[in-house]
């Protein structure tokens, strides 16, 4: 599972990185940021969480995406 | 309430004006504005009530904060950077952003915590005290001041100020209007000479300081952009919050199994916060102009329409959130936008959210029973800003 943030919609409300700061973080502008990719295992209905809970429907959860293979070893 | 638009009294909110309006329970008649198809205003002012029309609605690019002409609050000049659109919008959110993380915020913590102690240990003896005047009121405005940097015992300035640009007096809009420009020239001529006094002395190391040193684009601010900043900061930054905790103290007064529930867990904090901001949603709306003709979700907006933005009927929106007019600390997924959303969603949102969060862990640590006291009852206000403008509370006195 991948979950990714579209920098363009990200207004910093962070409610992504208070409720799943496992796989979410702020940068310097408070911009939320994905910290865990691919999803860990565990954390997918926090990742559903985060999408569906984001205001500015920037977050977006794909289980089907295929992860490389060179993410997958990491 | 339709008397109310035909005596020409100014119009403040659409929800105002429905039958199932309730000063103290606006809650309802937000969710009749998020069910009802296109809404609009007896005055013709197109309204955006529903969860989904908002987002698409802000993210489109011809939706604008200002036409250039009407600007917020009675500023003579546009306000950084809520008046402002575009790039130039985005330059100085660029600047102001980073000083607003969770991170770069939580060095207040000791602060706030100190300040909200001085002020119940004011009335904790008393057993009795009016939540408003004692502890909503002051607490904001002194860590604001504290952390722009500036005396304390400016705190009547700032009181005064933001009392008559939120709730502005007069019986007609241009009324109301000319009073808020009186009391936003009183602020300008404050701060100008307060800077003129900060230029003269040693470099310090809080907002202004900041302000008076950074680049933006390679350049020092000017007096104006730093005034014009403030000017803002000191609007959003003192009635906001005040509010805020007025309400969520209010409903934790009227509440006591879920305040019980809340205190025995304070993990939970922060989810009650977001829960009770969607509720409450204290800012219940902004204005936007749309500056060519726009449809959304089928809708037509035309160019020049200025548009009332609900944020508050969006969190009592029946299709975005299952039961709006319960508060569930356990709501799944909390989409809210009690701090506006798209480009100018609250700045200071995370600053509000740690002074609310540690003002009700210290208030609930030492005074974890209280209620609204026999006999009186909470009187909200909902025009500019949602508040508990009188919440008498009664609470036992622990000794020792």
């Amino acid at each position: 599972m991948r979950v990714t943030v579209d920098q363009s919609r990200c207004q910093g409300h962070a409610l992504c990185a208070m409720h799943a700061p496992d796989l979410f973080d702020l940068d310097d502008e408070g911009h939320s940021f994905v910290i865990a990719d691919p999803v860990p295992g565990g954390l997918d209905e926090a990742a559903y969480t985060a999408e569906a809970g984001c205001p500015e429907e920037a977050i977006t959860v794909d289980p089907r995406r295929p992860v490389h293979a060179e993410q997958a070893r990491s | 309430m339709s008397a109310e638009t035909e005596s020409g009294a100014p119009v403040f909110c659409a929800a105002h004006m429905l039958d199932s309006w309730d000063e103290n329970h606006p809650q309802a008649a937000f969710t009749e504005l998020a069910t009802t198809e296109a809404p609009v205003r007896p005055d013709g002012m197109l309204v955006v009530a529903t969860r989904q029309e908002l987002t698409e609605f802000l993210r489109h690019p011809a939706v604008r904060a200002t036409d250039g002409v009407h600007f917020n609050l009675g500023g003579k000049r546009p306000l950084i950077p809520l008046d402002l659109d575009g790039d130039t919008h985005r330059r100085y959110r660029g600047l102001l952003d980073p000083l607003f993380t969770p991170k770069r915020v939580a060095w207040l913590e000791p602060a706030i915590r100190a300040r909200t102690n001085a002020l119940i240990d004011a009335f904790a003896d008393a057993g009795s005290t009016e939540l408003m005047a004692s502890l909503c009121g002051p607490l904001p405005t002194y860590l604001f001041i504290e952390l722009l940097g500036l005396p304390a015992t400016d705190l009547p300035v700032f009181l005064e100020f933001k009392e008559a640009v939120v709730r502005p007096v007069g019986a007609t809009e241009e009324e109301q209007q000319a009073n808020m420009r009186t009391a936003g020239d009183r602020m300008y001529d404050y701060l100008t000479a307060v800077l003129t006094q900060r230029r003269a002395e040693p470099p310090r190391d809080d907002l202004i300081g900041g302000f008076l040193t950074t680049e933006l684009d390679g350049e020092r601010l000017t007096d104006q952009e730093i005034v014009d900043i403030c000017y803002l900061l000191v609007i959003a930054g003192l009635d906001t919050v005040t509010s805020s905790l007025s309400c969520l103290l209010a409903w934790f007064a009227e509440h006591p199994d879920e305040r019980h529930h809340a205190v025995a867990d304070p993990g939970l904090l922060p989810r009650v916060i977001e829960e009770l901001m969607r509720f409450e949603s204290p800012v219940p709306l902004g204005h936007r102009w749309v500056t060519e003709d726009i449809d959304i979700r089928g809708r037509r907006f035309p160019a020049g329409a200025k548009v009332e933005v609900l944020w508050a009927a969006a969190n009592a929106d029946p299709s975005a959130f299952d039961d709006p007019l319960t508060v569930d600390f356990a709501r799944p997924h909390n989409a809210h936008v009690g701090f506006a959303a798209g480009p100018h969603r609250c700045l200071g949102s995370n600053l509000a959210r740690l002074e609310l969060r540690l003002a009700i862990e210290e208030f609930h640590r030492r005074i974890p029973d209280y209620a609204i006291t026999a006999g009186e009852r909470v009187v909200y206000t909902n025009y500019g800003v949602r508040a508990a403008i009188r919440l008498p509370v009664t609470f036992p006195v622990t000794r020792g």
